[in-house]
């Protein structure tokens, strides 16, 4: 029996992200590399431990290998305590057999053992698929000033995008009254963004009732959330403001990465009072030769830079040779790239090896984005 | 056969011509290469050569390379048996040597809890990266009771032996008169006999603020960082979480090593930038070293300097040296345009 805590995370990091295509074939999606040394989870889990929140079990299922080692026992977070800390929750048997997680509220509902030895007064719900800086201890403190039963947190997107999203329909004081997802005529543009507190009794409560559910597709979307409001459940929309990024597909995992090279990026990696961690490779630092030319641009540790990177992300172990040129690109860890090739617009893959005189782009005024990763 | 090794790094040397940059820290803990110190180097060798336990004895300004070590994990030391132990001066030991047999054995439960054969014992001002596994190998062919590690004839103050024998020393020093383990080696016709070991590796030797400015420049050459960096057993160091290095619009960089979480907008050349670095706009920063957090201001000029820590440097300023003479600028201090003129 672990100490009473006031609130603990769970954090669903078993998703695919199919759309990533190639780059989530080995990969699950929390573990791929983001912003020149980062992994898309280190900002999910640099948030708890900022917010104080040092409870937080990591639920994994797709493809978790790298995930799983990359988390550890949560070091690089100081997430590594005495009582609480990160514990990873795989999918596990039991005498009936194998339960897979089929759904977001399944994978809570398996690990119901997790959170009632911790006995929390709030469990936070996360997803360890999204880019942004967010203090959850303001959105608790909120949760409990209202005295909600749960509170959902919200961002305003374009109303053109909002047909995209799950649409949190509220009134005046922020309640939640309709959930829609991804609605063809939305009638706010509030999106979930799949961050939930919940009161612990009421969210063992509805889990189990929705286990009992056979038609339920066990979701917190889709099932929990309709529930509760058909119960009359206090919910109330959060609203969130600042960067805030699903990077779900090739071209928004690209389109982050060059966020992150605007000045005024609103994503301020640089900000001491709010670091992201993550699991730091010992490698010297870049060396930039003679005739190299670096402009606008991330760089990381260990890169061997002899050609040109303009406007572009490079992340650790790097090398690029002489003559070649790489322009609006990620290019991920330990991929080398030979004398004289042209990069734009593309994701090179970790550990990809471009040959010299290689030209790799997308055809001429396309907006698309190439991503180059093995397939086999 | 036993092949293990106790590792001795001797941390308690301070040349008063480092001084502009020792003043505040131990030479041990002088950074180094953008992101280590000098204590790294060694520290690493020993643990790519398989030692697992590692006693360092500090001098007394010893705050920053404790800091730096911690408990030893980033060095993979933080061990349940073994790992990395730290030995302080004792404060009544003010009048005693560094580095002799009487401070040594001050510490000699160390020595007798310790099942390692073979011990070896080096300094913390030598830059290069040394695997201690074939010397020891040439030690026990050529039947030595001590090794001595040369490199270009110049004696590296790094030894081999086995422990026990050097827990013989501690015992017969006053009797035979030898201090420390200097004088048993230059002491040829002891009965010990002493077997000289060239190393051919890169070397540096760092004693002195031009010997420091060379060296850190020279890890420039392609052919230096490879044989320091690039040999398959990596130097280790305090990780620190720094973003990656961002170059503005305006950045022009050639020929110069930057670490993590430096802002680039201005101009490097041939330069070494440590981490967390800022080089505002329209600066021009040449031939020089910047350690970290040191802060250079907008249009300013700095050639042949060695920026120490936390410095700020005011838009503007013009600080020039060479290579001979270096111009320093010590940790925490701020520079402005008209202070030096």
């Amino acid at each position: 029996m672990g100490q009473r805590k006031k609130c603990v995370a769970m954090l669903l990091a078993g998703g695919q992200g199919s759309r990533l295509s190639a780059l989530t074939k080995y990969l699950a999606k929390p573990a791929v590399p983001f912003g020149g040394k980062y992994r898309i989870i280190d900002f999910t889990l640099s948030n708890c431990v900022n917010s104080g929140i040092e409870t937080v079990g990591v639920l994994t299922q797709y493809q978790p290998l790298v995930l799983n080692s990359y988390i550890g026992i949560g070091s690089a977070w100081d997430l590594d305590r005495n009582n609480g800390g990160v514990t990873v929750l795989p999918p596990y048997s039991e005498s009936s057999g194998v339960k897979w997680y089929t759904g977001t509220a399944s994978a809570i509902y398996q690990n119901i053992n997790y959170l009632k030895q911790y006995d929390p007064e709030y469990v936070l719900i996360l997803s360890g698929d999204h880019i942004y800086k967010m203090d959850y201890s303001k959105m608790l403190d909120y949760h409990i000033e209202k005295d909600a039963d749960v509170s959902i947190s919200v961002i305003e997107v374009p109303w053109e995008e909002a047909s995209r999203f799950g649409i949190m329909n509220t009134n005046e004081d922020m309640d939640i009254v309709e959930f829609d997802e991804k609605p063809q005529f939305p009638k706010s543009n509030l999106a979930s963004m799949g961050i939930y507190i919940f009161k612990w009794s009421i969210l063992k409560e509805f889990l189990e009732m929705d286990e009992r559910n056979p038609d339920s597709s066990n979701d917190f979307g889709k099932d929990i959330i309709p529930l509760l409001l058909d119960e009359n459940k206090k919910i109330v929309a959060y609203p969130f403001q600042g960067y805030w990024k699903d990077v779900g597909t090739i071209k928004s995992l690209w389109e982050a990465n060059m966020d992150l090279l605007k000045g005024d990026s609103t994503l301020n990696l640089y900000d001491r009072d709010w670091r992201i961690y993550s699991v730091n490779p010992n490698q010297p630092p870049q060396y930039i030769a003679p005739n190299a030319v670096v402009e606008e641009s991330l760089v990381n540790e260990g890169c061997m830079i002899e050609g040109e990177i303009q406007h572009s992300v490079v992340f650790q172990g790097v090398t690029v040779g002489e003559g070649s040129s790489i322009k609006d690109s990620v290019i991920m860890p330990d991929a080398r790239i030979g004398k004289n090739v042209k990069i734009e617009r593309a994701i090179i893959a970790p550990g990809m090896i471009i040959e010299d005189n290689a030209v790799i782009r997308p055809l001429k005024n396309s907006e698309d984005v190439i991503l180059l990763a093995d397939e086999i | 056969m036993n092949e293990s090794m106790l590792g001795i790094i001797n941390a308690t040397y301070d040349f008063s011509s480092l001084q502009a940059l020792t003043q505040h820290r131990s030479l041990a803990a002088l950074p180094f290469g953008g992101r280590y110190r000098l204590v790294d180097f060694m520290l690493s060798n020993m643990v790519n050569s398989d030692i697992h336990s590692v006693a360092i004895f500090t001098g007394h300004k010893n705050r920053s390379l404790m800091d730096h070590l911690g408990s030893g994990k980033q060095w993979d030391l933080d061990r349940k048996r073994d790992g990395l132990f730290v030995f302080t001066p004792n404060s009544q030991g003010d009048n005693e040597e560094f580095g002799s047999f009487n401070h040594i054995a001050r510490n000699m439960d160390y020595f007798l809890r310790s099942k390692q054969k073979y011990i070896v014992i080096t300094n913390c001002h030598i830059v290069a990266a040394m695997n201690f596994k074939p010397i020891l190998r040439r030690h026990i062919e050529a039947g030595a009771d001590i090794t001595e590690v040369l490199h270009d004839g110049q004696s590296l103050q790094t030894y081999i032996m086995e422990k026990d024998l050097l827990l013989d020393l501690f015992h017969q020093y006053k009797d035979k008169g030898f201090h420390s383990l200097i004088d048993v080696v230059k002491e040829q016709c002891s009965t010990l006999c002493s077997h000289k070991y060239e190393y051919d590796g890169y070397v540096a030797i760092i004693d002195s603020i031009e010997s420091y400015y060379k060296h850190s420049i020279e890890v420039l050459k392609p052919e230096v960082w490879k044989q320091l960096f690039m040999t398959g057993e990596p130097i280790f160091t305090k990780v620190k979480d720094q973003p990656p290095t961002r170059y503005g619009k305006e950045a022009k960089v050639g020929n110069s090593m930057i670490a993590n979480g430096s802002i680039i907008e201005g101009q490097t050349d041939n330069s070494i930038i440590f981490r967390s670095v800022k080089i505002g706009k329209g600066s021009i920063v040449r031939n020089s070293i910047i350690m970290q957090k040191s802060q250079i201001g907008e249009n300013c000029v700095l050639d042949g300097v060695i920026i120490d820590k936390d410095v700020k440097i005011e838009d503007g300023t013009i600080l020039t040296g060479t290579a001979g003479v270096p111009y320093v600028v010590e940790k925490g201090t701020v520079q402005g345009a008209l202070m030096n003129s």
